[in-house]
């Protein structure tokens, strides 16, 4: 396994894909903190409410972390990385040297997504470490923050960037193609899927009065971007085994399809 | 006979269409089979279930006599090569050969290094697999088989849309394989007249049947030119055959096949006479591997 996962890393530390995907992280981390800083120091007072209405009320290094990790920005690059590289082993036919003479096969799915979140935890690093940085070094209002914060927000947005990793990842291993991942991932990250997810809501509401629960309390991304990270344990638990059951189901079937599939 | 590898009725099935129906093959250890088909014969459906890749309908097989779940265990004494070989494009030879050795445990490049030159591209570089030749990349094919060391060599026409040199090349790699590192191969192709300069066992597969199964010396055989006699008195011909000092005969049905002295036809129609046999046919005879095949599968319209 540790083997399989060190051979993952050797190739996308040599795939072209994963070098362009990092500068696109760094230029994006750059960007944030640009319109932090016309939002926050705002030289002209012309946004003026506009820094509540994007909920940067304050430039702590957890606002300016977590407005990284979870915008829908930053989840089209990690959807993008992720289809790319859990693809590449099947688009060039590299799979069929190796799947075939070892015992389980699920552990190349298993493998294949630690390895990815591996590298998409190094574009949040970039990303957000670039806008964090660049934050503490030129932007007036920016402040330290609490660390329980900064850790709490971080970890959850961390967990939640997981699940839909392994939905992006399932999708892919699904369609065994990058166009069938990269279709469902965005119509995910660009919101299409909340706007849908709402719509239910309502027709729910309309067909119950008060009812116990909505079709957003179990869509991952509902929960995750909508997420209140001043919210007791309580919700904080929710979330995280929301995400769970989300990475448990989509790389248990990833993984299903890899055993019981034909290398094609 | 010490065989490698022995599939029992190996079927594959894609709804109703058999791939490969109830497909029994006996490869001898250190030899090289030749997997004889049209395309969409089945050849590779077959190789894909022995390789690991594909899950059989039904059916088993059989690597070093171990079956079932502990066939599992002998895996990675296979190397496969099936259809086009699996590269990374923006990877160099030698990148390529390390991204499967680190995933198998390996760590000595001088190995690896040894491998590219063992298929004559120990000089390539820098240059990516993309800007590969194709008989460059099959040869990259068949060294990143050979990184788990295997001890059974399953090529999926490896020669296919190759240059004649390309071919040539291929096959002095195939043959230093087999004969100097004793490593069985199990090759398939649809070009008979390049298998029967490499292979020491035969299959031939058809409509995902196989058909026949031969050594190389059984298939020559019925290919050579051979006299081929019919008389009313098999077992008495025979001792007449010996007593002139016939050896390479064969009798098959109702005919004796003599594959020597084949222009002492006249002699033998005399020899026979004098003991009162009637000879009821005699004539040289001969079939192109090529026909032969045909004959096999149908005729020229199956190719």
């Amino acid at each position: 396994m540790l083997n399989l996962i060190k051979m993952n890393l050797y190739r996308m530390t040599h795939a072209v894909s994963t070098w362009v995907l990092a500068i696109v992280a760094v230029l994006y981390g750059l960007m944030q903190f640009g319109i932090m800083k016309i939002i926050m120091d705002d030289p002209f007072n012309i946004m003026e409410g506009m820094s509540e209405a994007m909920g940067l009320s304050e430039a702590t290094a957890a606002s300016v972390f977590t407005s990284i990790i979870r915008s829908s920005d930053f989840l089209i690059i990690a959807a993008i990385f992720i289809v790319l590289f859990s693809n590449a082993e099947q688009k060039c036919g590299f799979d069929k040297n190796i799947i075939g003479i070892t015992k389980n096969k699920w552990k190349h799915t298993l493998a294949r997504w630690i390895s990815a979140v591996i590298g998409m935890t190094g574009l949040v690093v970039l990303a957000g470490g670039v806008a964090l940085g660049a934050s503490a070094l030129f932007l007036n209002a920016f402040t330290a923050g609490s660390a329980t914060m900064f850790l709490k927000s971080l970890g959850l947005s961390y967990v939640g960037l997981l699940a839909f990793s392994a939905v992006f990842f399932f999708f892919t291993t699904l369609f065994r193609s990058a166009a069938g991942g990269i279709v469902p991932s965005l119509i995910i990250s660009l919101g299409i899927l909340y706007l849908i997810e709402n719509l239910m809501d309502l027709l729910v509401k309309k067909l119950i009065s008060n009812p116990a629960v909505l079709p957003t309390d179990f869509f991952l991304d509902s929960q995750v971007m909508n997420f209140d990270f001043s919210s007791g344990t309580k919700a904080c638990v929710i979330l995280c085994v929301l995400c769970a059951g989300y990475i448990v189901a989509a790389l248990g079937g990833s993984m299903l399809l890899q055993q019981k599939r034909d290398v094609k | 006979m010490d065989y490698i590898l022995t599939t029992t009725e190996l079927t594959k099935t894609y709804g109703k269409y058999n791939a490969a129906n109830e497909v029994s093959i006996h490869v001898v250890r250190g030899g090289i089979y030749g997997l004889i088909g049209r395309n969409g014969a089945g050849k590779t459906t077959l190789m894909k279930m022995i390789g690991g890749l594909s899950h059989p309908s039904s059916g088993s097989f059989e690597i070093r006599g171990r079956n079932g779940e502990t066939t599992e265990q002998m895996m990675p004494k296979v190397g496969i090569l099936i259809e086009a070989p699996g590269l990374y494009p923006n990877m160099t030879a030698i990148q390529n050969l390390k991204t499967k050795a680190i995933a198998l445990g390996i760590h000595d490049d001088k190995f690896l290094y040894g491998l590219l030159e063992e298929v004559g591209l120990s000089n390539t570089g820098k240059k990516k697999a993309k800007q590969f030749s194709l008989g460059m990349k099959q040869r990259l094919g068949i060294a990143m088989a050979l990184v788990n060391k295997p001890e059974l060599l399953i090529l999926d026409e490896p020669i296919n849309g190759l240059d004649p040199q390309g071919i040539a090349e291929m096959r002095d790699i195939l043959h230093h394989l087999c004969n100097d590192k004793g490593i069985t191969i199990l090759i398939s192709s649809h070009i008979l007249d390049e298998l029967s300069k490499v292979a020491t066992q035969y299959g031939i597969i058809h409509e995902g049947k196989l058909l026949e199964e031969e050594t190389k010396e059984e298939l020559f055989s019925k290919c050579s030119e051979r006299l081929e006699l019919k008389t009313n008195d098999i077992s008495r011909t025979l001792a007449v055959l010996n007593s002139m000092g016939f050896s390479k005969l064969e009798v098959k049905d109702d005919a004796i096949s003599i594959y020597e002295r084949l222009n002492e036809g006249g002699a033998i129609t005399v020899a026979l006479a004098k003991e009162n046999i009637q000879t009821n046919e005699i004539a040289v005879k001969s079939e192109a591997l090529e026909d032969y095949y045909f004959q096999l599968t149908g005729g020229k319209d199956n190719a």
